[in-house]
């Protein structure tokens, strides 16, 4: 298995770098706008409102670029705690499946799009998924697109090296991971 | 390491063996150390320590990633994460936690009237923990593990206990129940070459300085130094018989080209996990095996076992360093198992605690995932409390065999062509209550320790086994005791697939001293069984 980094898609390649590929944390990939290769504009903007609501903090993380990045590669090398969860790869439609019921689901008890919810409606909403029972929901079950998607956030703000030190936790590596997710 | 097109022999080989995990290479070492030409096959690719990065979303990159595999049922047995692809297999990752098992566990029908009994004795098995565990390497405390069945003092002392330990020794202390160090194949002091333990947690991720005995680091080496050939990216495809499929022949391979290459040998070795043996079994299906190799009793993939995972946790005032010390644990007890101490509860069966795993922020066992109901910056403020308070234990609950769990093949193809398999799991209900019981005791022993939050995680699936059972004949088994099948003698399972019943403890240990005792059967009789 190769060891891959977190690598931006080619055409930002040779424009940054000429000609070696970039490597970048979620964040730095989100702040210079690299491009989405899998999720489309409407996934993204749905999944940077779920981000912040799961757990604050995570969109800036890049958790959309995250997933879009894992989604984009070979499915051996992914990343994302769903392949431990019993469903089976590729994951894209999970995901688009999820963020479009969400968003179904905004529009539904609330008569607008997530992204147009208060904090207090997204946080209402989130609290009905995670108990797993939603009326009318069209999708991968609710309490586990939940639970991944939580995990996901959780994973881009503290499963690095700097996550670790937020917390106060020695990272203590025998092998770094090769990227520059320890920024 | 070799990769399959280039690496694949020629000319016929004493011995094929179908897998590079615990029990794979525990085989290829021991035959190549006979003097026997040995090949293993590994259907992944080839990893060395430099790809065990410590990192909790790299690891993710070890577990399986081979052809997909419908997990199903009430209780799934997490494939994905039980498992591996690739060099050193499931072993790779795992955490190296090594109790024996107990005498009661090999009679356990003819004492109690449930499940099944094994083909062999404690006694026969004990002479083979003891060598392994001189091979390997284990850290414990004998005379401490009171409940420890008869056998050769451990190599190295007790693990180091850190504070989540020490709280939670308090609670079991409080109620007059014993701790001790956890038996676990991970080095307390440099052994035989290899580092003391840095207790930094990271084994989930693969160890890569040899301090975790995994195959990488015990036998492996020891194969290819008696020149044993490893070939990875080499997927088993079928293991072909001669024509009055009295013998195993050879295994057959496809390549990424898609060309299919034979391979030749005198005795055949299936080491490749409890659902990927039967599943390559029922697929070589031929005229004289209808229903598969090995299958005349039609037992084939019957009695997949997991063990539930009593996932116990508690808050603590004191700084608990729960992300010191191994991710097995730190410390075991085993007063639960005597198979009826629950009975009243309506449980059957045994179980262990692992007492102060460590754990990480994120990941499937991580900290965040303890309380999945927490989200927004409750979730913030939990993972704050918890790094400084969090202690955890696990109940290893025996998993009673159930005909009916089972791994059978679907009418999907890989992209080999070979069915892909369906595992079944409902675990049965004695197991379900022995599980219940197990949180109860694990609650009342972190209030005793004095967390002022306890709370208890849904039952998570830890190794699986089964699925090629061991007996005495073929209407009750698949294998003898030696793993040899009883319809096709040179064709040999080796691993947890071979566990008639489960037991309390985990099973590595149990399928190193296997491996070994049916390694030296074939050396000692390798006419009778080679041919």
């Amino acid at each position: 298995m190769a060891r891959r980094d977190f690598i931006v898609g080619g055409a930002l390649l040779t424009f940054t770098l000429a000609g070696c590929q970039k490597k970048m944390t979620p964040a730095q990939a989100r702040a210079a706008e690299v491009p989405f290769r899998t999720l489309d504009a409407g996934n993204v903007a749905i999944l940077d409102a779920l981000g912040e609501t799961l757990l604050p903090g995570s969109s800036g993380a890049g958790l959309a670029h995250y997933i879009d990045h894992q989604l984009s590669g070979d499915a051996a090398d992914s990343m994302l705690m769903i392949k431990y969860l019993g469903v089976a790869a590729p994951f894209t439609e999970f995901y688009a499946g999820g963020l479009r019921a969400t968003d179904a689901l905004a529009r539904a008890v609330y008569g607008k799009a997530l992204t147009e919810l208060s904090s207090g409606q997204a946080t209402a909403l989130v609290a009905k998924m995670s108990g797993g029972q939603v009326e009318g929901w069209q999708g991968p079950p609710a309490g586990l697109f939940y639970f991944v998607l939580r995990s996901d956030a959780v994973d881009v703000v503290y499963g690095t090296k700097t996550g670790f030190e937020q917390l106060g936790v020695p990272y203590m590596a025998h092998i770094e991971p090769p990227s520059r997710w320890g920024e | 390491m070799t990769n399959a097109s280039a690496g694949l022999p020629h000319e016929p080989v004493d011995v094929v063996v179908v897998g590079s995990g615990a029990a794979g290479s525990n085989m290829a070492a021991h035959l190549a150390e006979g003097g026997k030409r040995v090949l293993i096959l590994e259907a992944g690719p080839a990893r060395g320590p430099g790809h065990l990065i410590s990192s909790t979303l790299y690891a993710r990159r070890v577990k399986w990633t081979g052809p997909p595999v419908l997990d199903e049922g009430k209780n799934p047995v997490g494939f994905v994460f039980n498992s591996a692809y690739g060099t050193g297999g499931a072993a790779m990752h795992h955490y190296a936690v090594w109790p024996r098992m107990h005498p009661e566990d090999f009679d356990m029908h003819s004492r109690h009237g449930r499940g099944l009994d094994w083909p062999l004795k404690y006694p026969d098995l004990a002479p083979y923990y003891d060598k392994v565990q001189q091979e390997a390497g284990v850290s414990g405390d004998a005379t401490r593990e009171v409940w420890r069945p008869p056998g050769a003092p451990y190599p190295m002392p007790g693990v180091p206990v850190f504070p989540q330990g020490t709280a939670i020794a308090r609670g079991f202390t409080k109620l007059g129940k014993a701790v001790a160090p956890l038996p676990i194949a991970v080095t307390s002091t440099n052994y035989n070459g290899r580092p003391t333990c840095l207790w930094d947690g990271w084994c989930d991720s693969g160890c890569p300085i040899g301090a975790l005995a995994n195959p990488l680091t015990i036998h492996l080496p020891k194969a290819t130094a008696a020149g044993a050939i490893l070939v990875s990216n080499a997927p088993a495809t079928r293991v072909v018989t001669s024509d009055d499929g009295t013998r195993a022949i050879g295994v057959e391979v496809t390549l990424d080209d898609g060309s299919r290459r034979t391979v030749t040998a005198k005795i055949v070795v299936l080491a490749a996990f409890a659902v990927e043996n039967p599943r390559l079994l029922l697929a070589s299906a031929t005229p004289k095996h209808a229903r598969g190799l090995g299958n005349s009793g039609g037992l084939v993939g019957r009695y997949i076992m997991t063990h539930a995972a009593g996932l116990v946790y508690g808050l603590f005032d004191e700084d608990t360093h729960p992300y010191m010390g191994a991710f097995g644990g730190q410390l075991v007890n085993q007063d639960s198992y005597p198979k009826t101490t629950h009975a009243k509860s309506g449980a059957f069966g045994s179980y262990q605690w692992m007492i102060a795993q460590a754990v990480k922020p994120n990941d499937l066992l991580g900290i965040a995932t303890t309380r999945p109901d927490l989200f927004g910056p409750a979730l913030h403020d939990f993972m704050k409390r918890a790094t400084r308070g969090f202690a955890g234990m696990t109940s290893v609950c025996e998993d009673l065999p159930v005909t009916d769990n089972r791994v059978t093949l679907t009418d999907q193809h890989d992209r080999y062509g070979v069915p892909i398999a369906r595992i079944t799991h409902d675990t049965h209900a004695e197991s379900v209550a022995l599980w219940k019981a197990s949180l109860a005791e694990g609650k009342e022993v972190m209030q005793a320790a004095g967390a002022r939050e306890v709370w208890t995680g849904p039952p998570g699936s830890m190794h699986i086994m089964g699925g090629t059972i061991m007996g005495t004949a073929s209407g009750n088994s698949v294998t003898n005791s030696y793993g040899q099948l009883h319809d096709i003698p040179n064709l040999v399972i080796a691993g947890p697939g071979l566990f008639p019943t489960s037991a309390g403890v985990n099973p590595t240990f149990t399928v190193h001293a296997l491996t070994a005792r049916s390694a030296e059967r074939m050396l000692s009789n390798w006419q009778q069984i080679a041919g």
